[in-house]
């Protein structure tokens, strides 16, 4: 971790402290005042933004008797040293101290610059982390404003009255270039880096709420959306990070907090409280959701999601399909046709909605061996994710490449050797949960000798200088349906259909031979 | 803060009332925002200015860049984004281009970021001038959250006038409450069409708020491939439009005083 500690100021550069207390300030401080644009003509100077590289906020945590409560410093020119129109580095600071103030809590704190400083008026404050952009207007200065620690004096006045566990803060606002270009890299930098790491070391069991999201509720009434750290949205869009942010501005709004309660299944991914919220939410459609499992109670399928995974039960294994592909996946069916049977909020074995974010996941499926279980998924997916794939998966995952049909699929497998064919043991605690293909490994042996002697049946034909031959599949001798094709000439037997007036969809259908005896 | 919506059938002169609209508010000092909300329009043409990107594609990027955004905050994310690469800063005015619809995927959730930013955004603009198409998904979406006027454009011909009707029930069926549905009539070359624009205001419920002569001027500037605000000082489509902005000017010291009776009624109840 990045030692948190207070910046050294180097010496030579000019530094203003301002520690007493601003009892009026030159500006009106009010929420009406969010989504404030000042405008180019409006301006009297930009802090940050496009035309500066040294900029960013950074809150640190710091013990107490470090924090000098109200302080501020300012590194560098101020306000009435700086010339109309033009663009300075910027950088704000905040030392915060207090009994429940853990690094963790930085970047929630951080965020709240953003709000706290659209509060002043003819302020502007845009962006996050080492992008921020804010401009001061005309009026602004007209009204009196003079100097950033007038906006420091005030933003650490709402974080101090609007964030009651912060006891103590301190700012130190920086102008200076050079020392916003050195802070920026050796502490900012290294700091935010170090949280992104975090948001993948944060899993389900670390938190005490999950999030909820209602955004597409209205075309899929029985959907339960459940956002935890290690199963982001559906749709992609919302991690448990983008939860917690929305539902803090708006508890009332789409996006709910749900406590997850206890744990009743940790590798499923089952909570008490969230079969509650299921139930409760899909009109008691649903009594159980299990987050991390494909078979039992699987996540409902809102219709948004990304990707769909499908049951293809011929190799007992998954696959998966994303929005994009316009092909059909092995089982012959397409992602738009798989989606028409899950979508609108359903929970149904054997099909599963999810976004693209939660192959990163590192509960990805655990329930049903993850990754060990996956077949087949079209090579623009595989390639968008291939860096989740455990190294000894990453060759025996099928894309359209290697196969397009069940057969091929099968013959894929078994090449490579895949762990379906044996039996897959899941990962996560070693526990052997399928068979294996056992009657098909037979099935297979016997399949191949069929093959084997189509092929040497073929070969004489071509020897044979029969005139079209030669042209034809000289790479391929062997073409599996053709073994079937006088089964499908026998079938009709015995058949006989009457249907009038009927309208019937069919999204697959699959004849078989009947079962002798 | 007054949202004035501008629609119509294609082609009937929506966009020639639109720009001209934000071009006479912005000379009186208002802090205006036009939006052009009609991906088959061209607004900024009509006002002779160049925008390159639009709410559109921030919002492609969005859904693009989402899983590389990491830890940060979205909204402030997609905020800063619309701020600085799909508003564009002109003098007089602000402009935004709502262009290209969605392509595939879910786009629920960079939306209701959208409405939230916009929320905040255009109610700091005394004036909001929004160039819808006849649907008026913007505000059926709640991506602007209602309009206090309706403008509908129509010239005489039946898929102009039946155009005009159809806004009318759609803007009932959406419950959105406008303060007022206004009618211009646009390249009216007669005494006896004027009488059936006057005819159809009447008889459909509609203000009628001018009515626009053909201009040979305007024809012209369009096939010189010029924008609308250079029209001549002298032509009558100039002098009229510049009444219907004059209306919308008073109109809002007038709301600004109902308001002002309302606040007043509050408190001493």
């Amino acid at each position: 971790m990045v030692e948190r500690k207070r910046i050294e100021i180097p010496e030579g550069v000019k530094v203003k402290e301002v520690v007493e207390e601003i009892k009026e300030f030159p500006f009106d401080i009010s929420p009406m005042y969010e989504g404030e644009r000042v405008r180019k003509d409006d301006m009297y100077v930009e802090l940050g933004g496009p035309n500066v590289k040294a900029k960013f906020e950074l809150v640190l945590a710091l013990p107490p008797d470090q924090v000098n409560d109200g302080k501020v410093t300012i590194v560098g020119p101020d306000l009435d040293e700086m010339e109309e129109g033009k663009s300075y580095p910027y950088a704000m600071i905040y030392y915060i101290a207090g009994e429940q103030i853990e690094t963790d809590l930085e970047p929630v704190i951080e965020r709240r610059n953003h709000d706290f400083q659209n509060y002043i008026q003819g302020y502007m404050h845009l962006n996050q982390r080492y992008e921020i952009w804010c401009r001061i207007s005309k009026s602004a200065i007209k009204k009196g404003l003079k100097s950033l620690a007038e906006i420091a004096k005030a933003t650490m006045m709402l974080y101090k009255n609007e964030l009651p566990f912060i006891e103590k803060i301190e700012a130190v606002y920086i102008t200076d270039e050079a020392l916003v270009e050195k802070i920026l890299k050796e502490v900012a930098m290294p700091i935010y880096e170090e949280r992104d790491k975090r948001v993948e070391l944060l899993h389900d069991e670390d938190v005490d709420v999950f999030y909820s999201c209602t955004l597409c509720q209205s075309f899929a009434p029985t959907n339960v959306c459940i956002v935890s750290p290690d199963r982001p949205s559906l749709c992609g869009a919302i991690t448990w990070f983008d939860g917690r942010a929305a539902a803090r501005v708006d508890p009332e709004g789409p996006i709910r907090e749900v406590p997850k309660g206890n744990c009743i299944d940790p590798i499923k991914g089952e909570y008490d409280k969230i079969n509650e919220f299921a139930a409760r939410e899909s009109g008691g459609e649903y009594t159980r959701i299990c987050l991390h499992s494909f078979f039992d109670a699987p996540h409902t399928s809102c219709g948004c999601f990304e990707v769909i995974g499908f049951y293809i039960p011929e190799v007992d294994g998954i696959g998966f399909v994303h929005r994009g592909y316009t092909g059909t996946a092995p089982n012959g069916l397409t992602f738009s046709t798989m989606a028409g049977q899950t979508g609108g909020g359903k929970q149904m074995v054997g099909f599963l909605g999810i976004g693209i974010a939660y192959f990163r996941s590192k509960k990805f499926l655990q329930a049903d061996g993850g990754w060990y279980r996956v077949v087949w998924m079209p090579k623009e997916l595989k390639e968008r994710v291939k860096d989740y794939i455990p190294e000894d998966m990453r060759d025996k995952i099928a894309t359209e490449e290697d196969a397009n049909t069940i057969e091929e699929l099968k013959e894929f497998l078994k090449k490579v050797d895949h762990p379906v064919v044996k039996g897959v043991v899941r990962p996560v605690d070693g526990k052997k949960i399928t068979e294996g293909w056992k009657e098909e490994v037979e099935e297979v042996k016997e399949e191949v000798k069929e093959e084997v002697k189509e092929e040497a049946a073929a070969a004489p034909a071509q020897v044979t200088p029969a005139a079209p031959m030669p042209v034809q599949q000289p790479t391929a001798p062997i073409q599996l349906p053709a073994i079937q094709m006088p089964q499908v000439q026998a079938a009709p037997a015995g058949i006989k259909l009457i249907i009038k007036d009927a309208k019937i969809t069919i999204d697959k259908v699959v004849i078989r031979k009947a079962e002798k005896g | 803060m007054t949202v004035i919506a501008v629609t119509g059938k294609g082609g009937t002169g929506k966009t020639l009332v639109s720009s001209l609209l934000i071009y006479f508010i912005s000379r009186s000092g208002y802090k205006i925002l036009g939006v052009d909300a009609d991906p088959d329009s061209n607004l900024p043409d009509a006002l002779g200015v160049e925008v390159k990107k639009t709410l559109g594609d921030v919002k492609e990027v969005f859904q693009v860049s989402r899983d590389k955004i990491g830890s940060m905050n979205k909204e402030q994310w997609l905020e800063g984004m619309i701020y600085s690469e799909a508003i564009y800063e002109f003098e007089g005015f602000d402009l935004l281009v709502m262009g290209r619809p969605e392509g595939e995927g879910c786009y629920c959730f960079v939306n209701a970021l959208l409405r939230n930013i916009l929320k905040r955004m255009v109610r700091h603009y005394d004036y909001v001038i929004v160039d819808s198409e006849a649907g008026l998904e913007i505000f059926s979406r709640k991506t602007i959250e209602s309009a206090d006027y309706v403008v509908v454009v129509t010239d005489t011909s039946k898929k102009g006038l039946e155009t005009a009707r159809r806004i009318k029930e759609l803007s009932n069926e959406l419950k959105l409450k406008f303060k007022g549905m206004y009618l211009i009539g646009n390249r009216i070359t007669s005494e006896e069409a004027e009488k059936k624009i006057r005819d159809f205001a009447i008889s459909e419920g509609f203000d009628l708020l001018e009515i626009l002569p053909y201009d040979e001027r305007v024809v012209d500037l369009d096939i010189r491939g010029e924008p609308v605000v250079n029209l001549s000082e002298d032509s009558e489509v100039y002098k009229r439009m510049m009444r219907v902005a004059d209306h919308f000017l008073n109109i809002r010291i007038l709301d600004g005083v109902i308001e002002w009776q309302k606040s007043l009624r509050l408190k001493s109840s």
